[in-house]
């Protein structure tokens, strides 16, 4: 066995991996490599540097991820290609980040993985291996990470409102995991996330303090479920699973990664385009038709007067109808009791 | 029709056919639809509860309950449009009286029932063939039918509707169907079925919309007007109305 103590720099020195040995051998070369079957080159090298200063650099021996190369020589497993190494050691990260792995188990990646997608991400393909760092440092890092594989999603998001906020530094607009989550991803395809907008939209659309910022309303969640939309949604996700003639959700109408400001020309929301956005679901749709809509507005005297006389007519008469007629039932009442 | 009015006074529970056959299937109707379109449209206004969650599921989910509500719904518009038809036929040919019209006489009565229940009067008025609360639940079950009917339908053809009048008549139209559904609601289990069932008069059931039949004991005592005419006129074989025209029978 032969050992190599690597240079003593301060960020690195005396890391738990140099206690292993393995860096006697690949911690040398660079160009250090395996051939597989299917003619790839398997870099072996680590940088121990790159490692040193990872997430992981103060705290993992190399056997704690290896775990199988307990001495040396060390038999390969008969690998085919890149990709089946990193498959394999898809079950590696679970022994430390167990939550985050049963997460996974759910997410639409470890799905499509399962049908035979061998290309679906997996920890490292997101992560990384050996340079780990903290996933949401800084935080447009996150989208840009899921631009790697999605990046005609990406294109669209970083022209959208949000995605030009992040670009310029902005820490209150969502990137990709905040609405689609990190591990446990749903499948944005059947629908499921879509149901789910009115909360996922709502935890930052109705904060007080976010919005107050942007001067926002904070009551379009509330105002959407008062209206047909809203409350036929929250009837249909209780026994409904796919998404065919469910109710309008916000992404719908807003768009999902082209969201826009209302007064950008380019909204679906904008007035001049709210036609054409409602004709999506009501093909007979003409220019009255978005009035139907209260844009998230309360009705109050000024908009939607209509409405709003209604709704006080009835504040009006439903009490006065009731207790008139309980009155005269409490009297009926007594005066059968009087005459007994 | 030449049934004549027979009054017989020596059996001991004699009766008066108060609702004829047509009458009865109209309530029947309207007692089911309204129940139906009760239990499947409140739950569409409390829709955060957790009631109206499990109701909607009891109807296999919303998607049927709406089309329960909706075939209700044109099923009421279309025994709305029916009695008023033959009402207006009945009218036209005379055939009727005009019994459930208010008229001054009712707001007399219901002040001096007012005045009775609190003691200010010895008896309560004598009553026709409706009273004043039989009258006010009629039209207002009419009026909230009408209201019903064509916001609902509003609803159910918003785009059509947009074509021609403001969209703003939308959620409008959705607000009045929601409160007056509410009302109607209210008002059915409230004074309805205080009126029908717990009564102390009537109590636990008064059958007389399903059976048609009333005791003369009951007409004596809640429409004796009523009572008169018909006794009056089958005395003298005046024939004046379907349903006064009815037989007393012992």
């Amino acid at each position: 066995m032969v050992m190599i103590w690597v240079g003593a720099g301060p960020a690195w020195a005396g890391i738990p991996a140099e206690q292993d040995d393995c860096l006697g051998c690949h911690g040398g070369d660079s160009s250090m490599t395996m051939d597989l079957p299917s003619g790839e080159k398997l870099g072996v090298y680590v940088d121990s540097v790159v490692f040193g200063k990872s997430v992981h650099g103060e705290i993992l021996r190399c056997t704690d991820c290896h775990t199988e190369k307990t001495g040396y020589p060390h038999d390969s497993k008969p690998f085919a290609s890149k990709r089946d190494v990193q498959v394999a050691y898809y079950e590696q990260c679970k022994s430390c980040h167990f939550a985050n792995y049963t997460k996974t188990l759910d997410g639409v990646h470890y799905a499509v993985m399962a049908k035979g997608n061998r290309k679906a991400a997996l920890c490292v393909d997101c992560h990384g291996s050996h340079d780990i760092q903290r996933a949401s440092e800084p935080r447009t890092r996150i989208s840009q990470t899921c631009a790697k594989c999605h990046g005609g999603v990406y294109q669209v998001y970083a022209k959208s409102v949000h995605g030009r906020g992040a670009e310029a530094g902005n820490q209150d607009v969502p990137v990709c995991t905040d609405c689609h989550k990190a591990h446990d991803i749903l499948d944005p395809k059947n629908g499921a996330l879509s149901m789910r907008t009115p909360e996922i939209c709502g935890r930052c659309h109705t904060s007080e303090k976010m919005m107050s910022k942007y001067k926002l309303s904070t009551k379009v969640v509330d105002t959407y479920l008062k209206d047909f939309h809203g409350m036929s949604a929250t009837l249909q996700r209780a026994t409904k699973v796919d998404r065919k003639n469910f109710a309008a959700v916000c992404t719908d109408c807003h768009g999902v990664h082209d969201i826009q400001k209302s007064s950008d020309p380019g909204s679906h929301t904008m007035r001049a385009n709210l036609v054409q956005t409602c004709q999506k679901c009501h093909p007979g749709a003409t220019k009255n038709f978005p009035d139907a809509w209260l844009s998230h507005y309360e009705p109050t005297p000024q908009k939607a007067t209509l409405v709003w006389t209604v709704q006080l007519f009835y504040k009006l008469i439903i009490p006065f109808m009731v207790g008139g007629l309980v009155l005269q039932i409490a009297l009926h009442l007594w005066r059968v009791v009087v005459n007994r | 029709m030449s049934t004549s009015t027979n009054v017989s006074t020596t059996v001991s529970t004699p009766y008066i056919v108060r609702f004829t056959g047509k009458q009865r299937v109209e309530h029947l109707v309207t007692m089911v639809v309204f129940t139906l379109l009760c239990l499947t449209g409140l739950p569409q206004k409390f829709y955060g509860a957790a009631w109206a969650h499990r109701l909607v599921s009891i109807f296999g989910g919303i998607d049927v309950a709406r089309w329960i509500h909706r075939f209700c719904g044109w099923t009421l518009a279309a025994s709305t449009v029916f009695h008023f038809a033959s009402a207006i036929v009945a009218i036209a040919g005379r055939k009727t009286r005009l019994t459930m019209i208010p008229t001054k006489h009712d707001f007399d009565d219901a002040v001096a029932t007012l005045k009775y229940y609190l003691g200010l009067r010895d008896h309560g008025p004598r009553y026709d063939r409706y009273d004043y609360k039989q009258k006010f639940e009629y039209w207002g079950l009419v009026v909230g039918n009408v209201i019903m009917v064509l916001t609902g339908i509003v609803l159910i053809y918003p785009t059509v509707l947009a074509r021609f009048l403001p969209g703003e008549l939308v959620p409008a139209a959705k607000v009045a169907h929601s409160n007056e559904g509410l009302m109607a609601f209210l008002v059915i289990t409230i004074w309805h079925i205080y009126n029908a069932h717990l009564n102390p008069d009537v109590f636990p059931f008064d059958t007389c919309i399903f059976t048609g039949k009333i005791s003369r004991e009951r007409m004596e005592h809640e429409h004796p007007l009523e009572l008169e005419r018909l006794e009056e006129g089958g005395q003298t074989g005046r024939t004046v109305a379907p349903h006064a025209r009815r037989e007393v029978v012992g």
